[in-house]
């Protein structure tokens, strides 16, 4: 085979790949129109009478395929065309169809609402070409975005800044109303009810542009000369003074959302030492949030079935204690399990301390299906934590001393024998550890913090009912440590963040919120399997794979599990 | 693996380690510093609280005053379930607070109408962040819904302590507008009868008009599937009748046989199982087919009133029945079938569950009191005081869709009128409250 | 400092001696035997139930325990062969409860159903095995495949997030409202065998399970196929060496656990006549338990394992719970269920059929 004919191949295989990773937006695109995400967005604004969410969906999906198809040297351009023509076909066929025949008694969200959006009113015979040319454009923008560095670097930061602020204006709005003066008339530009205004797109366009212009010049150099850790500290701290700022400066919904982020960090924390250090894969861990809540909540409430009625500061320690010993007594009968099977035997405890607090059978005790009420909230000499900012920060102490413990656990002897009970338990107990003790430890500390998650839960509520422990609670944090990076404490901050926060903030949007939490799941897993921000360790460990899986990459099918 | 050693020291100890820790304790000493400084001035400039005595324009309140700019929109927040299962119960209450704007043109003293609906799913930690959020909102005037007791337990005091009242418009637990109910709870009224009003009304239903003596309840677990049981079931042993059992399920049980074949061996006249709609179906249909339980009446709850609930329970609910406020057009307001057409012509389908009229007049409420309260000043602001909002709506009756509006000091504010009602066909799309099912009880 | 200076610091639990653990697992035998006991004689002291009654009891659980059979297969052979908990499989089995509902409905409407029953059900359990075929494969194409080398829980996350979306997929397409599934006159009918009246419909159900799990046991035990399919849940590293190609072995476990799944989906609908998004996360849970049961990775262990959970939570409520007395016995079917499920892994670690792997692998 001559060269010419080498690269004839190789040109026609990149043409074939382009053609697909198009097709494989435009699926995307698809679905999302079929499972009817592509109307819900397209009902609201990003910029008022120009552009709603749900047309720039589509521009980014046939953007971003023209960008993935456009890697090679040789013919960018034209490569991201063909790809954002590909990822708008299937809407395009599927808007005729519609017009077709009338898909909406199977499909239910295949409305003539989706078809005007699809056509903007045209006729279908029109609306189709016209769709797949705005296609064409968008992937050629994709491209030479993606071709051309000064061009993205002159486009994007503006461009996501307006799709930021109008993905979020109900947030921002929320957070700019409570004040008065200049903010509020600024609010005013920018801002109608509904998104942003015209005016106010180009003026968020062309100030980021240039504050990024300007920034991009100055940090540029000192930005690269850094050494990646120190970099990821610098971000760190930041994100941390966030956290920490943003309730007080935000209000009291942003304060409530990051409260709920806070009780899934302490849980985080608190599953990491089993699942991450000592690899004791535990999905039944919403028993312990249980525990804490509910002896928080008949330790304190003003309710006929309390047994006491102690300050909520007496209470907490009492039930984080009791939380130590359910978890103790959880991990005695599953010493012996080991991996999957004790997901699967873990799961089976946290399901039957779920029945049984709903039941009849405990109703007299735990109130049943009608919870516990009337739980006070706690007090500092005579001010009441009583806003969500006051209890987001308890939460904040609690977790700054949970990650604190959980920091120095790591590093300590006990913390470096769970790492050996992960990696191999026989080897572990050859080496003089005692598996009891260690695993017990772990399961108890474990739960110490879901523990005193639950506790705050319940006072946070001033209600508990059965109906907040589900099997649910126990995949998102076990979700989120993963997402975040398994036995790294930056990383379950992170997870909480991304997958309990980010929900919380796109509440309008939260008909969907399963749907996206389990795309992002899969892709997270395919992206990055090691998390957002890995541990050290696990970092190694997942780089060694790689490098052995370089060294047989012939038999790569094979299942490899430890 | 790692080597379990016992002590610390070549992580912490190495010598070309120090520098970097150093300098990371030096970044996170400042930022640390930073934060706590600006967290500090951020917490002593933050605005006052809202439920202060305010005086703004020409309105002066004792909990503060919501100015609304002129042509700005009037900002009512909404809370529903609208996501997971019981999704049709808040959509259609959702659907019932657009109609009462579109009543009005969508515009209410010159400002147009806005509702900002969150999904609560149906949960106390759901209600607690959207009531939150709604209260954070210095526009929101008011709040409609939600449809779970579970979201109201928590949500009504956060909303309260912003000085917004939240009218309930499916939400059924006593408990929320009983007199020991708290100040928490002040800002809180109903459009919706209360589960004691209709728990005693099925009883009665069973004693007097189906002469039953014995009956055995079922619940799902749910707040309001367990109150409302629990008390049918007090009330039915206060009228002579006998309970023999009160039954449980989960609401994602399909085998409902096991526990019908219990009960058929208890021989019950009645089984009454307010339940929802998934499990409610499949209790009906199993029970058609279980040996012993052929003459027992089988009585369930308002949440069936849906077509969703016919799909789901198929030929099995002719001859169904439920109990429900009574929505005869002589006991419902005069204007619910014109509401009914309206309904149909804007969402291309029937009412979808029960709880639209209620959510209507709950709207309609607001709507009034917030006509009686408001001034405008000469450049065409709008001022609503809190106080005087939260009275005036306690002031307010109506005749309603849904029956006559007035509320009691405790926020109780629909009538109660009890009737039973039985399904006559099968076929969703005949789904006509009144007709389908029609009303047997009180004749 | 070295291995052997821990070892003597901290004693090594002995396991001649009787220990704090020990006794806290004998308590728990023992209060499980006893409650065991207790309810059973309080419930004949009762005498509350019919022999009928007893029959019934035992016939429904037979019937939940025969589409559990089936939906555990999925999990039992999947995890052999890849070690991963294939969460989605439940919702596998709603896919092809669907698909079967968009043709049965019109199929009963226009009467072909009623008239033709035999090629009716032929063309709803055909396309319904399609479908979930299909979605499974494509499953473990996008989602799967790419963490053959991960190890961890990486996959299993992954496995959760196709059911998060699976789930809310089909939500989103068909609505989140309960359809409702035919009921043609001649599946209603019963008839009687010494005396107790059976219901067609369920010797239907359990019938045809076990005709398909005896088919599925003879391709997995005879078929070329089937024997690569075991070499690989042995040992996968020497299965290739020996020139087994494993990535074909996959595709193949998951077609046939896709096909039990649509048969055990169209089954379920029509004995529970119900479909709607949510309805394979519950029995994909308990059927998970099941394969556990059984012993995970054994074929007949699922089969055993799933009839034998079916029983249990048929039986159990009225034997057990209603004998002591307690209230509502039936919403404590799941506890019964878990209950039995953690007695097994903890005084059986390896199901009742399994090989020792819950110890020595995973």
């Amino acid at each position: 085979m001559t060269a010419v004919e080498h690269g004839r191949a190789g040109a026609a295989l990149a043409w074939r790949r382009a053609a697909l990773v198009g097709l494989g937006f435009g699926a995307g695109a698809l679905h999302l129109a079929a499972v009817g995400v592509l109307l819900m967005l397209h009902q609201r604004w990003i910029v008022i009478d120009t552009l709603s969410l749900g047309q720039a969906t589509v521009l980014l999906l046939a953007g971003g395929a023209g960008a993935m198809a456009a890697r090679d040297a040789d013919a960018r351009l034209a490569r991201g065309a063909l790809a954002g023509l590909c990822a708008t076909l299937p809407l395009a066929l599927l808007s005729l169809a519609m017009d077709a025949v009338t898909l909406q008694p199977i499909f239910i969200v295949l409305t003539p609402d989706l078809q005007a959006m699809l056509t903007l009113g045209m006729p279908p015979l029109l609306a189709a070409p016209a769709l797949l040319l705005v296609g064409v454009a968008a992937g050629l923008l994709g491209a030479a975005l993606r071709a051309i560095p000064a061009l993205s670097r002159a486009l994007l930061p503006g461009a996501i800044a307006v799709l930021i602020a109008g993905v979020f204006q109900e947030l921002i709005q929320l957070m700019l109303q409570q004040y008065e003066g200049p903010v509020g008339e600024a609010r005013d530009f920018v801002y109608t009810w509904e998104g942003l205004t015209q005016q106010g797109a180009v003026t968020v366009f062309v100030v980021v542009t240039l504050i990024a212009q300007l920034a991009g010049r100055a940090a540029r150099g000192r930005v690269a000369a850094m050494e990646p850790a120190r970099r990821r500290q610098i971000w760190a701290g930041i994100a941390l003074a966030a956290i920490v700022i943003l309730p007080a400066a935000a209000g009291s919904y942003i304060g409530q959302v990051l409260m709920l982020v806070g009780l899934y960090i302490l849980m985080g924390i608190g599953l990491n030492l089993e699942v991450g250090l000592a690899g004791l894969l535990d999905l039944g861990f919403v028993a312990f949030f249980a525990v804490g809540a509910y002896s928080t909540a008949l330790l304190t409430a003003d309710a006929p079935n309390a047994l006491m009625h102690l300050s909520y500061w007496a209470a907490m320690p009492i039930s984080v204690l009791l939380a130590v010993c359910v978890g103790v007594l959880f991990g005695l009968p599953v010493l012996g399990v080991r991996g999957d099977y004790l997901a699967v035997a873990t799961m089976g405890l946290g399901e039957i301390v779920r029945v049984i607090v709903l039941s009849d059978f405990g109703a007299p005790l735990l109130g049943g299906a009608q919870g516990v009420l009337h739980i006070p909230k706690p007090q500092i000499g005579s001010y009441t934590l009583s806003s969500p900012v006051a209890l987001f920060y308890l939460t904040l102490v609690a977790a700054a001393i949970a990650a604190f413990i959980a920091w120095r656990l790591e590093n300590s002897r006990l913390g470096r024998a769970w790492m050996a009970l992960r990696d191999d338990e026989d080897v572990a107990q050859a080496l003089g550890i005692n598996l009891v003790r260690s695993k017990l430890l772990a399961y108890g500390l474990g739960a110490a913090f879901a523990g005193l998650a639950g506790s705050i839960f319940a006072t946070m509520l001033s209600s508990v009912y059965p109906s907040s422990f589900q099997l649910l609670i126990s995949i998102n944090v076990l979700a989120l440590i993963i997402v975040g990076g398994m036995g790294s404490l930056p990383g379950v901050v992170l997870g909480s963040v991304v997958l309990i926060g980010l929900p919380e903030l796109l509440r309008e949007f939260g008909e969907y919120r399963y749907l996206f939490y389990g795309a992002v799941l899969v892709v997270m897993m395919r992206l990055r399997p090691e998390g957002l921000w890995p541990s050290d360790v696990r970092q190694r460990e997942l780089h060694a794979g790689d490098e052995t899986a370089a060294l047989d990459a012939g038999a790569d099918l094979l299942p490899a599990r430890e | 693996m790692k080597t379990p050693t016992r002590s610390r020291m070549p992580e912490r100890m190495t010598g070309f380690r120090m520098p970097e820790s150093m300098t990371r304790s030096r970044t996170l000493r400042r930022i640390l510093l930073a934060t706590t400084l600006a967290t500090t001035a951020l917490a002593v400039a933050r605005p006052a609280p809202a439920n202060a005595a305010q005086t703004l324009g020409p309105v002066t309140d004792e909990i503060g005053v919501i100015r609304i700019p002129k042509n700005a929109p009037i900002q009512i927040g909404g809370m529903w379930v609208l996501s997971g299962a019981d999704t049709a119960l808040g959509l259609d209450e959702k659907r019932g607070v657009e109609l009462a704007f579109k009543t009005v043109g969508g515009k209410l003293l010159g400002h147009p109408l806005k509702l900002n609906a969150e999904d609560d799913q149906c949960n106390a930690e759901g209600g607690q962040t959207a009531a939150t959020k709604l209260a954070a909102n210095p526009q929101t005037v008011v709040v409609l819904g939600p449809a779970c007791s579970s979201v109201a337990t928590p949500g009504a005091p956060i909303l309260w302590q912003a000085g917004i009242v939240d009218i309930g418009t499916a939400c059924t637990a006593p408990a929320l507008t009983a007199p020991n109910r708290g100040p928490q709870y002040a800002g809180f009224v109903r459009t919706v009868f209360s589960d004691s009003e209709q728990g005693k009304a099925d009883a009665t239903y069973a004693r007097e008009g189906l002469k039953a003596a014995t009956v055995v309840t079922v619940h799902d677990g749910s707040p309001y599937a367990q109150q409302l049981q629990q008390v049918m079931a007090d009330n039915f042993t206060k009228l002579g009748g006998k309970v023999l059992s009160q039954e449980a399920v989960s609401p994602n049980d399909v085998d409902m046989h096991p526990l019908l074949t219990k009960i058929a061996s208890e021989k019950p006249d009645l089984i009454y199982f307010p339940l929802f709609t998934a499990a409610a179906a499949q209790v009906l249909r199993q029970a058609k087919e279980t040996p012993g339980l052929e003459k027992t009446v089988l009585l369930g709850g308002g949440s069936l009133a849906s077509a969703a609930f016919i799909e789901a329970a198929g030929p099995s609910v002719v001859g169904f029945r439920i109990g429900y406020p009574d929505i005869s057009a002589d006991a419902m307001g005069k204007d619910y079938p014109n509401f009914v057409a309206e309904y149909k012509k804007t969402y291309n389908e029937g009412p979808i569950s029960g709880y639209h009229a209620n959510a209507y007049d709950g709207a309609m409420l607001a709507m009034k009191a917030i006509e009686k309260v408001a001034k405008t000043d000469s450049a065409g602001n709008l001022y609503i005081g809190k106080k005087a909002l939260r009275d005036a709506i306690f002031d307010t009756k109506f005749e309603g869709i849904s029956g006559p509006i007035a509320c009691d000091a405790n926020g109780q504010c629909a009538q109660f009128k009890p009737s039973v009602l039985e399904f006559t066909s099968a076929d969703p799309k005949t789904y006509d409250l009144g007709k389908n099912p029609k009303k047997i009880w009180p004749k | 400092m070295s291995g052997a200076q821990l070892a003597r610091s901290q004693p090594r639990i002995s396991v001649g001696r009787v220990s704090p653990v020990d006794i806290v697992l004998w308590s728990l035998r023992i209060l499980v035997l006893f409650v065991v006991f207790a309810g059973t004689i309080g419930a004949i002291v009762k005498d509350r139930y019919t022999a009928a009654q007893w029959f019934d009891f035992v016939m429904f659980g037979l019937t939940i325990g025969a589409i559990y059979a089936q939906i555990a297969l999925g999990y039992t052979m999947v995890y052999g062969v890849l070690r991963l908990i294939n969460f989605a499989h439940g919702d596998i089995v709603m896919c092809g409860a669907f698909a079967g509902y968009f043709v049965a409905s019109p199929l009963d409407r226009s009467g072909f159903l009623t008239d033709h029953p035999v090629i009716g059900m032929a063309a709803i359990l055909a396309v319904a095995v399609a479908t979930s075929t299909g979605i499974a494969l494509l499953t473990e194409r996008i989602a799967y495949r790419p963490f053959r080398r991960v190890a961890g829980s990486g996959p299993l996350i992954a496995a959760i997030g196709v059911s998060f979306f699976l789930e809310q997929t089909f939500r989103g397409m068909f609505g989140s409202s309960v359809k409702s599934y035919p009921a043609p006159a001649w599946q209603r009918s019963t008839f009687e065998v010494w005396g107790f009246n059976v219901p067609r419909i369920d010797v239907l159900v359990i019938g045809l399970a076990i005709v398909f799990m005896a088919g599925l046991y003879l391709i997995v035990q005879r078929t070329k196929m089937g024997t690569a399919m075991r070499a690989v849940a042995e040992d996968a590293e020497a299965a290739a060496l020996m020139g087994i190609d494993v990535n074909k072995v996959v595709v193949f476990t998951f077609v046939l656990g896709g096909a039990m799944a649509g048969i055990a989906g169209v089954f379920y609908a029509f004995v529970y006549k119900q479909v709607y998004f949510f309805m394979g996360f519950t029995p994909g849970i308990k059927a998970f338990g099941a394969a556990v049961l059984g012993g995970i990775g054994s074929i007949p262990g699922a089969m055993i394992g799933g009839v034998f959970l079916g029983l249990v939570e048929s039986v159990g409520p009225s034997l057990f719970l209603d004998g002591l007395g307690i209230p509502a016995p039936y919403q404590l079917r799941d506890l019964i269920a878990f209950t039995l499920l953690i007695m097994v892994l903890i005084f059986r670690p390896n199901g009742i059929f399994g090989e020792r792997m819950a110890k020595q692998r995973a």
